[in-house]
């Protein structure tokens, strides 16, 4: 039996039907064409799904929508969105940390939140907080330079506020 | 996902009542549920789902009286940055940091990572695939299939195994084949006769289904448990005053036991070890009853029953022989002058088939109890024997070894049906028996009163669709078959004639005396039956089973507690296999008299010795779980001697682990757990954490290990067994030891002694060895950078 639930999603708060089996990945998917975050493995392993929830990033597959009532989440499409988080899109760019892209969103979104909770991230820690992210085409030493530029890029321009 | 209904519950004690009332299953991170879920791999979907999450304040990570306590809920990666925990409890923050993913971690919690489902394969295959014991099945099919992550230091018992399942007496056979290994058929011996009070008798007549239960059956051969059981059976006797001693108190309570077979006997000894006085009355010479009379010599001979039979006599049982109960003694007599009677009287009578000149043949029982009178040649040398039981087998083989020239058996059972067991057929054969399957009896052919032989008919059927049984013959398709002797095997019935006109009982519709199931007693209070008399003819396990249940229902009635009964199994301990001796795939074969030596009192097989034996018992796979539990979370907490409190109790880390259907954990429907409690670590004790996994990030750990040193130091395995493994010996070695590379290298080296690595999970033990050592070392190393510390601060 769905149930209608509130949720705030890239900060503009939405109401949808909730099917109790239904996963947080499915209704962004399905339910509000937010085709951002990926569908992969499904079972937690991959991290292509990752959206940030109340400013921890998680995976979408691996959470049930309807336990998701009154919570803040980011997708990659907030983020890109963002006039703040231009600079990591850009240095993900510039980079060419990506190659296939399906993976993309799920370092990205990965990325963001590790730049909110720690603006000046060191190569160690960027490896660290994205060992749960999987890219088939083997793009990971581009990701750690382009978070790295993008930090500093951001604190340069003044702690990216007014971006 | 399949549907189900989603709960929010605001309390511990909602999540249990809704958990409790029906199937349900609840959900912390949902990190492990959920692909759960996805894959469909429990044997009944859960129709709800409750949400723990919605209780507040479960997820807290606090310090009380010293001591740490994290609620359940506390998500891992908050347990992994918490200062106080990286500080003093290391090896715990170092685990939560090793698990999974930084995401996951986000979302799974401490709770959920104990209670996770395990790893295996087989059991986490897509739809269910793979009924394995870990699912209520047979088999665990890793034990034979890809293991290579598997358990190395043995399996857990899930429910029963196999062999037991098929055993009427429900023999803990994996148990004693393990203590055979171990070396003490002593312990064997008692294991047994906790359900059998006389192997040494069955396991040379029981059919033993057991052994098709086993399943060997599926790769090669059955284990020989009968012959093992008969090697504890002989040592049981070579004992018989230690293993059937008086009991140490006695009650004044008395049983009559009224018939000395099987049924009456186990239940004689059953009664007695719980010190009753108990009086045995048979009408024949000798007790035993069919096993004394009716079963040749030649596969039971006569003074192991006589030899049981005396040992039961000194343990105290009275036996009063030719003393027939109706004639000698009136039951109500008995019934009024004992607490409580026991009839197992068995089956006897001869049954009518009704054809005609039926009156000129014999009757098989009465043959083979009467072999003595047939010794001088009067078998003739034409002999039909009719029947396709066990039964039927001894009367053929008994008639040829009087000297018949040649011995025909007809049944109505296709070959395939015929109720004898494959072993008794065999025998029949190897000694020249013509068997004919699927003939009927049609009528005797005589001559003046001598018999000619007998008429056949085809027996096209023997059941009906309902299994009863019903033959149908071919009247069109008839033979003759010539014979002197005409033997009946075709069953016998149950003789009440003992008790009068008046039976006083209620009877069942086929005539059997009529009784609770599990009670064993009558329609009348304090009188009870079991065995052959309220069954029909049945393989004699069966009534030593119907006894020992009719003396537990005599216990229950009279409120009397057997001490014996209450001594509970050992549970939840790791039982192990011979990784070499399950390789072997023949079965041992009992040694046997050659043809020409074979006769009718001298028994046919030969006893197995015990090391035959012990090695035959090597081949068990002692059927359990073979999984490696892979959480790293429990590994720490079993290092840092943890407490996991729930809403019903607490418990020791190391004994969360058991064997649960499907589940992980002890823990029982309903049960939740809360916190986990941490002792504080003594001054100067260390602990560490460390993992092998294929992929650092991501993966489960092959192989992980936690310690902590000091006086209550510990040294702990993960993903090696079902439960964390703790090497007991190798704490032992470090104990109140400062670690150095040599104890280091010692530790891990006697940490893996006991594996029993299935072959291509070997690798296992020697990553275990290393780790060891390595977090040893690095808990060591805590102590090095503490001193330098303290004494750059001075
Ligand atoms: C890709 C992947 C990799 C992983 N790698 C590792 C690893 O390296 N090491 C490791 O240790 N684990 C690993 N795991 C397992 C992971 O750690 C567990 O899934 C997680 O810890 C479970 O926590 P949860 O809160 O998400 O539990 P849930 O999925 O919510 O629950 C798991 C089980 O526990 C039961 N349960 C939950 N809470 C309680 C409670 N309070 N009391 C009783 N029962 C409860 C649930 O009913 C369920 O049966 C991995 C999982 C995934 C998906
Ligand atoms: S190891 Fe356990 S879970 Fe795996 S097949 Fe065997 S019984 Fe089943
Ligand atoms: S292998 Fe051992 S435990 Fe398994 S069914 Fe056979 S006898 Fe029983
Ligand atoms: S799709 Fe969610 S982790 Fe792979
Ligand atoms: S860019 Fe193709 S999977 Fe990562």
């Amino acid at each position: 039996m769905p149930e209608t639930i509130e949720l705030n999603i890239n900060g503009i708060a939405k109401q949808l039907d909730a099917a109790p089996n239904r996963t947080l990945h499915d209704a962004l998917q399905y339910q509000m064409g937010l085709t951002g975050a990926k569908h992969m493995c499904d079972r937690g392993a991959c991290g292509s799904c990752t959206v940030i929830m109340d400013g921890r990033p998680v995976l979408s597959c691996s959470i049930l929508v309807c336990e998701c009532e009154g919570k803040a989440i980011e997708t990659i499409e907030g983020i890109a969105a963002d006039p703040k988080w231009k600079p990591l899109v850009d240095a993900y760019c510039k980079w060419d940390a990506m190659q296939c892209g399906y993976c993309t969103p799920g370092f990205l979104t990965t990325a963001k939140a590790l730049i909110d909770r720690s603006p000046n991230p060191s190569e160690q820690d960027c490896r660290e907080a994205l060992a749960g992210n999987i890219c088939m085409c083997g793009t990971y030493p581009r990701h750690a330079t382009a978070i790295l530029e993008a930090a500093r890029n951001m604190n340069s321009e003044g702690g990216g506020l007014n971006g | 996902m399949k549907q189900f209904k989603h709960l929010n519950v605001r309390s511990v004690e909602e999540a249990s009542e809704a958990l409790g009332s029906g199937n349900a299953a609840m959900i912390a991170g949902g990190t492990d549920l959920l692909g759960v879920l996805k894959d469909n791999i429990l044997e009944t979907y859960p129709e709800a789902v409750v949400n723990l999450k919605s209780i507040p304040g479960l997820d807290r990570i606090r310090e009380e009286n010293g001591n740490l306590r994290i609620g359940s809920l506390a998500r891992l990666a908050d347990i992994a940055e918490s200062e106080l925990v990286s500080k003093k409890y290391t090896a715990l923050a170092q685990a939560a940091k090793a698990v999974a993913t930084p995401n996951i971690r986000n979302m799974a919690t401490i709770g959920g990572n104990l209670a996770q489902f395990n790893r295996c394969w087989y059991f986490r295959k897509s739809e269910n695939r793979f009924d394995c014991i870990r699912k209520g099945g047979r088999e665990c099919f890793a034990e034979t299939g890809d293991n290579r992550y598997h358990s190395i230091f043995g399996g857990l018992r899930i429910g029963a195994s196999a062999c037991k399942t098929e055993c009427p007496a429900a023999t803990d056979i994996p148990d004693y084949l393990e203590q055979m290994r171990g070396g003490d058929p002593g312990k064997a011996a008692q294991t047994i006769m906790k359900a059998n009070p006389m192997p040494m008798i069955t396991s040379r007549i029981c059919a033993h289904p057991c052994q098709l239960g086993c399943n060997r059956c599926q790769s090669d051969e059955s284990v020989n448990i009968s012959a093992i059981e008969r090697a504890v059976g002989d040592f049981i006797m070579e004992h018989r005053d230690e293993y059937y001693r008086p009991p140490a108190k006695g009650t004044a309570k008395k049983a009559a036991i009224v018939g000395a077979g099987p049924a009456g006997l186990s239940a004689a000894y059953f009664l007695r070890r719980a010190g009753l006085g108990v009086t045995v009355f048979d009408k024949k010479e000798e007790a035993g009853g069919m096993l004394m009379y009716a079963i040749p010599p030649y596969r039971l001979p006569r003074d192991i029953v006589r030899g049981f039979v005396s040992a039961l006599r000194k343990m105290g049982v009275e036996f009063q022989v030719n003393k027939e109960i109706g004639k000698d003694i009136l039951p109500e007599k008995l019934e009024c002058e004992y607490d409580c009677v026991l009839y197992a009287t068995g089956a006897w009578k001869r049954p009518i088939v009704g054809i005609t000149g039926e009156e000129l043949t014999v009757f098989g029982l009465d043959f083979l109890m009467d072999v003595k009178n047939w010794m001088k040649g009067k078998i003739g040398s034409e002999v039909l024997v009719a029947g396709g039981g066990n039964v039927a087998m001894d009367v053929a083989v008994t008639a040829r070894r009087l000297g018949a020239g040649k011995v025909t058996l007809v049944c109505l059972e296709s070959r395939e049906e015929m109720p004898a067991s494959p072993e008794e057929i065999e025998r029949a054969e190897d000694e020249g028996i013509a068997i004919m399957p699927g003939w009927g009896l049609s009528r005797v052919l005589e001559a003046g009163g001598e018999i000619k032989g007998m008429e056949l008919k085809r027996c096209v059927s023997v059941r009906d669709e309902e299994g009863k049984f019903n033959p149908q013959y071919d009247e069109s398709q008839t033979m003759e078959m010539k014979a002197e002797n005409i033997l009946m095997a075709v069953g016998q019935a149950v003789d009440l004639s003992y008790f009068g006109e008046n039976i006083g009982l209620q009877l069942t519709r086929r005539g059997l005396i009529d009784v609770s199931d599990d009670t064993k007693m009558t329609s009348k209070e304090g009188v009870f039956a079991s065995g052959d008399v309220t069954t029909g003819p049945d393989k004699a396990i069966g009534a030593v089973v119907g006894g020992r249940k009719a003396a537990e229902g005599i216990l229950r009635h009279l409120k009397i507690s057997d001490p014996k009964a209450a001594e509970a199994p050992g549970e939840s301990c790791l039982i192990r296999f011979d990784p070499e001796g399950v390789r072997k795939t023949e079965a041992l074969k009992l040694g046997a008299l050659d043809g020409d030596k074979r006769s009718l009192d001298l028994e046919d097989s030969i006893s197995p010795k015990m090391d035959e034996a012990k090695r035959e018992a090597a081949r068990c796979r002692n059927c359990g779980c073979y999984c490696a539990f892979p959480s790293d979370i429990a590994t720490s907490l079993s290092a840092l001697g943890a407490d996991i409190v729930t809403n019903r109790r607490t418990l020791s880390i190391d004994s969360l682990y058991g064997s649960s259907l499907s589940g992980s954990t002890v823990l029982e429907p309903g049960e939740i757990i809360t916190e986990v409690a941490i002792p504080a670590p003594e001054d100067g004790s260390h602990s560490a954490f460390l993992k092998m996994a294929w992929r650092k990030s991501i993966d489960f750990p092959v192989v992980n290990c936690a310690v902590s040193t000091g006086s209550k130091a510990r040294v702990c395995i993960g993903a090696v067994a079902p439960k964390p493994y703790r090497a007991i010996n190798a704490e032992a070695l470090i104990t109140g030891k400062e670690i150095s590379e040599k104890n280091a290298e010692e530790a891990g080296l006697i940490a893996v002694e006991g594996a029993i690595p299935f072959e291509a999970a070997r690798y296992k033990a020697q990553l275990a060895k290393v780790l060891v050592k390595r977090a040893l070392l690095a808990a060591g190393k805590q102590i090095a950078i503490e001193l330098a510390i303290e004494t750059e601060a001075k």
